[in-house]
C-alpha cells in the first residue's frame, strides 16, 4: 500500500505535472497535423526526456502519444486526412458524418472513446502486468530466446502487406543490430574499419530518421494538404453518453480487441484499428450503414487504437519486447533511466510501476478538455503552413540525435535511416518489423548463446522446458503460417 | 524510388549472401559453440532466401489486397502538384532532407549552429513551395528558438561558429 501513496507523491508534483501537461499539448498538436505521427511525436521527444527525471520522461512519452493517437482523429474527421496512422481505418466513416452536418459526433466519438479506450488499456496493464511478472521471474535464456523469437514472428504476421516483405524487413533489422561488438563474442562485425560503428547502430538516432526524416521526404512529393473551412462546432460531447449505453458491446469489444493487439508484439494502434473496424461491421446488425457516418465502427475501432497504445506496454515493461513502435522507443528510454524492463520491475520499482499506471489514467482524463481544446483550435492548427513545419522537423531531427550522444555521427545515422525508411515504405516493406529487428537482435543472439552454452551444445533444453515448448509451437507456427496460407491459396483452384 | 519487387528483391539477395559471406570470415571463439559468425550467417541467408522468394512475386497477392483497402483513403494527393520537372527529377526532391542532414554534420562545427540551421530551414521550406515572405521569417526565428530550447532548458551547447549572440545569451 506505501508503494502506492508513494506513487501518488511522485505524480502529483508542481515539475511533473507541469511536463505532463506541456507533453500532452505537444502530442495534440503534433498528432493533429497530417504527416506527424505519434510515433513521430515520440521519437522528437527522446533527446528532452535525456534531460528529464525518470518519471517525468516516462510520463512525457505516454501522455504525449496518447493525445497524438486520439488527436489523429481531427483531421480525419473534418479534412478526410487521417493525423496518424492509427486513425486511417476510421477516416472515412468519420468524414462521412461531417458531411451529414455532425462534425460535433465523429469529433466526440473520438474523444471520448479514446479517453475511455486509454483507461480501459490502462487498466489491462495493471491487470495482466503482475501475473505475468511472477511467471517471468521464473524464465530463464531458453524461454527468453523463444520469447524473443516470437516476437519478431508477430510483427510479421499482423503486419499490412506481404508477409515475405515483412519478414525480410525483420531480417534487416537483424542484420542492422549485428553491427558493432555488442555480441556475446565481443567481436567487431560489420564495421568496416569504422570507430564510429563499434559501438553498433543506436537505435534512437535510427528510429528519428525512420520515422521522422523519411515522412519529411515523403512530404516533399506531396501536395500541401488543404484547409478546413471555418466552421462553428457544437457542443463536442453531447450525445456520448447516449452512444456508450446504446453500443456497450461495440466498445467492450474494441477495448478488448486493442488490447490483445497491442499486447501482441510489433502491432499497435494502427492495426487495432483496421481489425477493429472491420470486426465491428462483420458482426453488425446493419453493415450497410458502415461508410455512410454510422457511429458503431467508430466507436469500436476508437476504443481499439487507445487501449492498445497502453496495453503496447506490457510486453514493453514485462519482457523489453515493444508491443508497437512508440514503445519500442520507451523502451530506450527507460534503458535510459534505470528503468530496466523484466519482472523485478514490478518487484524493486514498484512505486515507480504505479507512478507509470496513475500517470496513464491522468493522461486519459486530461485529454478530455485538452481535446476539447485542440478541437476548438482545429482550425487555426490545420492552417499553420506545411512549409513552416517540415523545416523545423529537419532541425529537430538533427538537433536531437546530436544532443542523444554528442555525436555528430548519429546525425548521419538519422539522414541514412530516412533513405532506408523511405525506400522500404515506397515498396512495400514495412518498417515496423526492421524497428524490432533493429531492437530485439542483441537479445535474441545473447539468450541463443547463453542457452546453448549453459545446455552445452544441446538444443533439447529448448524445448523440453514447460514454457519454452510452448513458446516454440507458437513461434514455429507463426514462422510456418505463412507457408500454410500460401500453399492453400496455390493448391485451392481458383474460384471465379 | 518505386522499385519493382525483382530489383529489390534481388538486392536483399545480394546482400545476404554478402552478409553471410563477412560472417563466415569472422574468427570463432575458442570453447564457445556459437561464434560471432552464427548468427549473421543466419540472417544473411534468411534473407538472401526472402529476397529470392519477393523476386519470384511470393507473396504479392497480400499486397494487393491490402492496397484495395487502402484505396478509400486519401493519403496522397501527388498529382495535384503543378510541377514543370519530369517526374523522374521530380522524385529525386525526396533526398533533400538527408541531403540537408549531411550538410549539417559536416558544415555546423566551421559555420555554427545558427546560419547552418538557417540555411537548413530555408531549404526544406523553398522545397515545399513557400514563398520568401514566409520561408525567411521562419529561416531566421525557428533556429534561435531552437538553439535556445537546446541551451537553456536541456543544456545542449551547439556550436557556435561565426555567429556568436552573447546578448541572449547563446555563447
Amino acid at each position: 500500500m506505501s508503494d502506492i501513496a508513494q506513487a501518488f507523491t511522485i505524480v502529483f508534483q508542481l515539475d511533473i505535472l507541469i511536463v505532463i501537461l506541456l507533453a500532452s499539448i505537444y502530442g495534440l498538436i503534433v498528432g493533429a497535423v497530417p504527416g506527424l505521427t505519434a510515433t513521430m511525436a515520440t521519437a522528437l521527444l527522446v533527446p528532452i526526456t535525456f534531460y528529464l527525471p525518470p518519471i517525468a520522461a516516462i510520463g512525457a512519452i505516454i501522455s504525449a502519444s496518447a493525445m497524438a493517437i486520439f488527436s489523429g482523429d481531427i483531421p480525419g474527421a473534418l479534412l478526410r486526412i487521417p493525423g496518424t496512422p492509427a486513425s486511417a481505418a476510421y477516416t472515412d466513416e468519420a468524414y462521412a458524418m461531417t458531411r451529414k452536418g455532425q462534425p460535433e459526433l465523429a469529433l466526440g466519438i473520438g474523444l471520448w472513446f479514446s479517453a475511455l479506450g486509454g483507461i480501459f488499456g490502462t487498466i489491462a496493464l495493471m491487470a495482466l502486468a503482475p501475473p505475468l511478472a511472477s511467471m517471468a521471474l521464473r524464465f530463464s535464456t531458453f524461454e527468453y530466446f523463444w520469447l524473443a523469437f516470437l516476437g519478431l514472428m508477430c510483427a510479421t504476421l499482423v503486419s499490412r502487406s506481404s508477409p515475405v516483405k515483412a519478414i525480410a524487413s525483420m531480417l534487416l533489422g537483424l542484420l542492422v543490430s549485428c553491427i558493432g561488438i555488442e555480441n556475446p563474442a565481443g567481436t567487431p562485425r560489420f564495421t568496416f574499419g569504422s570507430t564510429n560503428l563499434l559501438g553498433g547502430i543506436d537505435v534512437i538516432p535510427a528510429l528519428v530518421g525512420v520515422f521522422a526524416v523519411s515522412e519529411v521526404m515523403r512530404a516533399m512529393l506531396t501536395s500541401e494538404p488543404p484547409k478546413p473551412p471555418r466552421r462553428r462546432l457544437g457542443s463536442i460531447l453531447a450525445g456520448q453518453w447516449a452512444l456508450t449505453k446504446q453500443y456497450p458491446k461495440q466498445q467492450f469489444r474494441g477495448n478488448i480487441i486493442g488490447v490483445l493487439i497491442g499486447v501482441l508484439p510489433g502491432a499497435g494502434a494502427d492495426i487495432a484499428a483496421w481489425v477493429a473496424y472491420s470486426v465491428s461491421k462483420r458482426f453488425s446488425k446493419e453493415p450497410q450503414k458502415f461508410g455512410t457516418g454510422h457511429p458503431e465502427g467508430l466507436i469500436e475501432s476508437g476504443s481499439g487504437n487507445n487501449s492498445a497504445l497502453a496495453a503496447g506496454w506490457v510486453p514493453a515493461l514485462l519482457f523489453g519486447i515493444p508491443g508497437d513502435t512508440i514503445t519500442a522507443i520507451a523502451i530506450g528510454v527507460l534503458y535510459m533511466k534505470g528503468l530496466n524492463p523484466g519482472p523485478t520491475l514490478f518487484t524493486e520499482q514498484a512505486s515507480s510501476m504505479y507512478a507509470l499506471y496513475i500517470i496513464f489514467i491522468v493522461a486519459n482524463i486530461l485529454m478530455i478538455p485538452l481535446g476539447i481544446a485542440m478541437i476548438r483550435a482545429s482550425s487555426l492548427v490545420l492552417r499553420a503552413p506545411r512549409a513552416s513545419v517540415m523545416p523545423v522537423i529537419v532541425l529537430l531531427c538533427a538537433v536531437g540525435a546530436f544532443a542523444t550522444g554528442n555525436n555528430l555521427f548519429a546525425v548521419l545515422t538519422v539522414a541514412a535511416f530516412g533513405v532506408i525508411g523511405y525506400v522500404m515504405e515506397r515498396n512495400g516493406y514495412p518498417v515496423a518489423a526492421m524497428v524490432l529487428g533493429i531492437i530485439m537482435g542483441t537479445m535474441v543472439e545473447q539468450n541463443l548463446v547463453t542457452s546453448i552454452m549453459k545446455s552445452d551444445g544441446s538444443i533439447i533444453p529448448f524445448f523440453d522446458r514447460p514454457v519454452a515448448s510452448v513458446l516454440a509451437a507458437m513461434t514455429i507456427a507463426a514462422l510456418l503460417w505463412p507457408v500454410f496460407a500460401w500453399s492453400w491459396r496455390f493448391l485451392r483452384p481458383k474460384a471465379a | 524510388m518505386h522499385l519493382s519487387d525483382r530489383v529489390t528483391g534481388l538486392f536483399l539477395v545480394a546482400l545476404g549472401g554478402v552478409a553471410a559471406y563477412g560472417g563466415s570470415r569472422l574468427p570463432p571463439v575458442p570453447g564457445q559453440q556459437i561464434g560471432p559468425e552464427v548468427f549473421p550467417m543466419v540472417v544473411g541467408l534468411s534473407l538472401a532466401l526472402c529476397g529470392g522468394l519477393i523476386a519470384l512475386g511470393v507473396g504479392r497477392r497480400y499486397e494487393d489486397e491490402a492496397d484495395v483497402a487502402m484505396v478509400s483513403t486519401p493519403v496522397e494527393g501527388t498529382s495535384a502538384s503543378a510541377d514543370l520537372l519530369p517526374s523522374r527529377w521530380r522524385e529525386l526532391r525526396v533526398l533533400i532532407p538527408p541531403a540537408l542532414l549531411i550538410f549539417y554534420v559536416y558544415v555546423v562545427e566551421a559555420l555554427g549552429f545558427l546560419p547552418t540551421a538557417a540555411a537548413i530551414v530555408l531549404v526544406t521550406a523553398l522545397a515545399l513551395g513557400a514563398r520568401l515572405r514566409l520561408a525567411i521569417p521562419v529561416a531566421i526565428v525557428a533556429p534561435l528558438a531552437i538553439n535556445l530550447l537546446f541551451l537553456k532548458l536541456l543544456r545542449v551547447p551547439l556550436p557556435s561558429g561565426l555567429l556568436p549572440l552573447p546578448w541572449i545569451g547563446l555563447p
